[in-house]
């Protein structure tokens, strides 16, 4: 197991620096650069000012040698600097990254929670009255669009009600006002970015479960645990859904592993501090630093997190063995 | 030092302080200049609190940027000498301001303002109507979303005004002057001609913009609607026919005209996803099909637009977008021969339409020289002249800015040039 692991880690190492190489590459091909922008609406810039800033944030070297650069950095734990904020990548992303892990790791725990149990209950029941209102449910949270869900939800629960308010991630000025003053007001805040993710995952996350926990009670060693006189409850938990783990841990760790990319369109439309949309941003405004940095973590956490899943499918089936 | 416009601060020779008299310093140029007082971004630093930092930094690459207490302490009371000081920084979430106790002027009312960036504009309205926000500065909005609102605000009685000022911003069309049929000014004069600009205007901003004539905005002391002084194109269908015609280009069967078979035929580019832009495209479609013209829409993203096709000049026939002035601004960048942007600048001139006029050349060189008031407006109109007769841009209109304020706030003044309405904040009041 621990020859495998390091074999897999080593290749994971090797797919982020191809991977790193492949998006700096990209992103420099992408058309205007930082200074490009500086000067889209501003007339008064002259040509010898534009030739002095693209030499001075060393825009006027080739990509590969920018890359080595940033390369080297990197592995000096010199994250950058931020061209858009003026700040030092890891004074700015810190905070991103903890508030997109929050309102994922909310919005995810709170589907799982709604979703595994009606997806196993979905699945057990086949063709009920139940299993239809859970499948109609579940198309329709799938097919809603996510702006569009946000805006309803916006306009029932601020406008409307005003219970809830319309966005950002606290109230301005509640640091300092205890711990639990504290987490109560940025659960307010997550309340409605968190539903507008959970209806799609809800959506999503039963679907796979009932198709799962259907294929598995299908299977004759079921039959066998029934006829051996097991009690429904140990032939459901213990051979049924245990077989109907693996498709689910395959969604889950996937699922994870966008903990930190963010949700664009959430963050964006409930003016949520997350990474998701600072990603974008850096991407448009071509801040090469945090969009690298960003890219990193991605892609790190979608490899590290196949590699756990691999690990979790030998534990919950003991088949699969890695020699 | 990684600022934009260097000349801004190296005409400056030196700054002298007067220690008797804390509000007087002199400021002595290299050269003579009539714009000495268009120093744009250049603010006074607090030397006791940013000299240290710069004489430890200032040397290395960025040094002085990334290490400056605007940077490394933005809430540092000695920073700021305006009415309000930063309380609070939260990077792309909010800032706050609390009054300046040491501000030398008339003392703010209002204890507290949090400025708020909240990045769809789509839920604006919704923030404002839940009590999340109070206001819309001018950022927010944009004017088919202000008109919406202000009809709410008029059915549904809610305690808001929306705010209109005309602003320093031209929309406009660059024609590109290497494409061949654009080379007849015949043609480009019909293009004007044939575009109902008061009409465009009224449909689709409900007359809340103004129709532009030229570059220069109604505010600006350089101004002029004077048609002894430039050409003023009214609109005229029959005009725009009649000049294709001379062009040699016939009206077709199928409703477009044709010229050597070949159809008179553009492309017009603009920023993909920009709604008002969109529609006015389709409006000016509109409008030229009905003498004969066939324009197609093109749309990019503004990174791509912006960065590779008008600073390449790449677009076929037509580019709109806008340009941000300050009044009494040598529009050289933009008019220059020598800013035709190309490899030979490294396509940094903003030239886009690769207009030539050897008088304007000499009059814009003229302009910075040029010491008294007249002498200079006299020179602009020279420049105005020749850019309204032989067309190298269509003037659409000129933006508006708009803001949506509670009506209990008072004294608050969109001012229509570069700077924000904050610039007299401390005169905002609430009334209860």
């Amino acid at each position: 197991m621990s020859t495998y692991i390091t074999r897999r880690l080593i290749q994971t190492l090797v797919v982020i620096g191809l991977l790193s190489y492949m998006c700096f590459y990209l992103m420099t091909l992408m058309p205007g650069d930082p200074v490009e922008i500086m000067i889209s609406s501003n007339p008064r810039i002259t040509s010898e000012d534009v030739a002095r800033l693209r030499t001075l944030y060393g825009l006027d070297q080739p990509a590969y040698v920018r890359y080595v650069n940033w390369v080297k950095d990197f592995v000096r734990g010199e994250l950058g600097y931020s061209r858009t904020y003026r700040v030092p990548v890891s004074e700015l992303m810190g905070p991103r990254l903890v508030n997109t892990f929050y309102l994922s790791l909310v919005a995810m725990i709170f589907s799982l929670a709604i979703a595994i149990p009606l997806g196993i209950y979905s699945g057990l029941k086949p063709g009920s009255k139940f299993d239809y209102i859970v499948n109609f449910l579940s198309f329709g949270g799938i097919s809603m669009p996510s702006f569009w869900l946000g805006i309803v939800l916006i306009i029932i629960f601020a406008v409307n009600l005003q219970w809830l308010p319309a966005g950002g991630t606290q109230t301005v000025g509640i640091e300092g006002q205890g711990f639990w003053a504290e987490f109560f007001d940025r659960l307010k805040y997550l309340i409605l970015p968190m539903l507008s993710l959970s209806i799609q995952q809800i959506g999503r996350f039963s679907r796979f479960t009932r198709s799962a926990m259907l294929e598995a009670m299908r299977n004759d060693f079921i039959r066998t645990a029934k006829a051996k006189g097991l009690s429904h409850q140990i032939v459901v938990w213990r051979h049924g859904f245990r077989n109907a783990l693996i498709p689910l841990i395959t969604i889950f760790a996937l699922s994870i592993s966008s903990l930190f990319s963010g949700a664009l369109i959430t963050e964006t439309l409930f003016a949520y501090q997350g990474a998701g949309r600072l990603i974008y941003e850096s991407i448009m405004a071509n801040d090469f630093n945090v969009a690298m940095v960003s890219f990193v973590i991605s892609v790190s956490m979608v490899l590290i997190m196949n590699l756990v899943a691999d690990i979790c499918y030998g534990v919950a089936d003991p088949r699969i063995a890695y020699n | 030092m990684s600022v934009g416009e260097k000349e801004v601060y190296t005409q400056v020779e030196k700054i002298e302080a007067d220690p008797k008299n804390p509000q007087k310093c002199t400021f002595t140029y290299e050269k003579v200049r009539w714009d000495f007082y268009q120093l744009g971004t250049f603010y006074v630093m607090p030397k006791h609190l940013e000299e240290p930092v710069f004489k430890k930094y200032g040397a290395q690459k960025e040094g002085y940027e990334k290490n400056s207490l605007y940077v490394k302490d933005p809430t540092n009371p000695g920073l700021y000498n305006g009415p309000y000081l930063v309380s609070d920084i939260q990077l792309g979430d909010h800032v706050t301001f609390v009054p300046n106790p040491k501000f030398n002027g008339e003392a703010p009312k209002i204890k507290k303002i949090i400025v708020k960036l909240i990045p769809n504009t789509g839920t604006l309205e919704a923030n404002l109507r839940s009590g999340t926000i109070d206001l819309i500065s001018t950022l927010g909005l944009a004017l088919d979303q202000a008109l919406a609102f202000d009809k709410k605000i008029q059915s549904e009685g809610l305690p808001y005004t929306v705010l209109y000022q005309p602003s320093a911003v031209y929309e406009h069309i660059d024609l590109n002057l290497e494409n061949p049929i654009l080379k007849d000014i015949r043609v480009r004069k019909a293009l004007v001609t044939s575009v109902n600009r008061e009409d465009l205007i009224k449909a689709l901003f409900e007359g809340k913009q103004t129709a532009a004539i030229h570059s220069i905005t109604p505010k600006d002391p350089w101004f002029t609607d004077d048609p002894n002084k430039i050409v003023l194109y009214k609109y005229s269908k029959r005009d725009a026919e009649k000049l294709l015609d001379e062009a040699g280009w016939k009206m077709g069967a199928d409703g477009y005209r044709y010229k050597d078979g070949k159809k008179l035929s553009f492309t017009i580019m603009t920023t993909a996803g920009n709604k008002t832009r969109e529609l006015v495209q389709v409006y000016l479609q509109n409008q030229w099909k009905q003498v004969g013209i066939e324009v197609i829409a093109k749309n990019e993203p503004a990174r791509v637009f912006f960065g590779e096709t008008t600073k390449k000049r790449q677009f076929d026939a037509m580019a709109m977008f806008a340009w941000v002035s300050s009044p009494e601004n040598n529009p050289k960048s933009t008019f220059h021969s020598r800013n035709i942007a190309s490899p030979k600048n490294g396509y940094s001139g903003q030239n886009y339409m690769g207009w030539s006029n050897k008088e304007v050349d000499a009059a814009l060189d003229k302009l910075d020289l040029e010491l008294k008031h007249e002498g200079r407006v006299s020179l602009i109109h020279e420049v105005l002249k020749a850019y309204t007769d032989e067309v190298p841009v269509i003037p659409l209109y000129y933006r508006s800015d708009v803001a949506v304020v509670p009506k209990k706030l008072k004294n608050y003044r969109l001012t229509g040039h570069q700077f924000p309405e904050t610039n007299q904040v401390e005169y905002w009041t609430i009334e209860q």
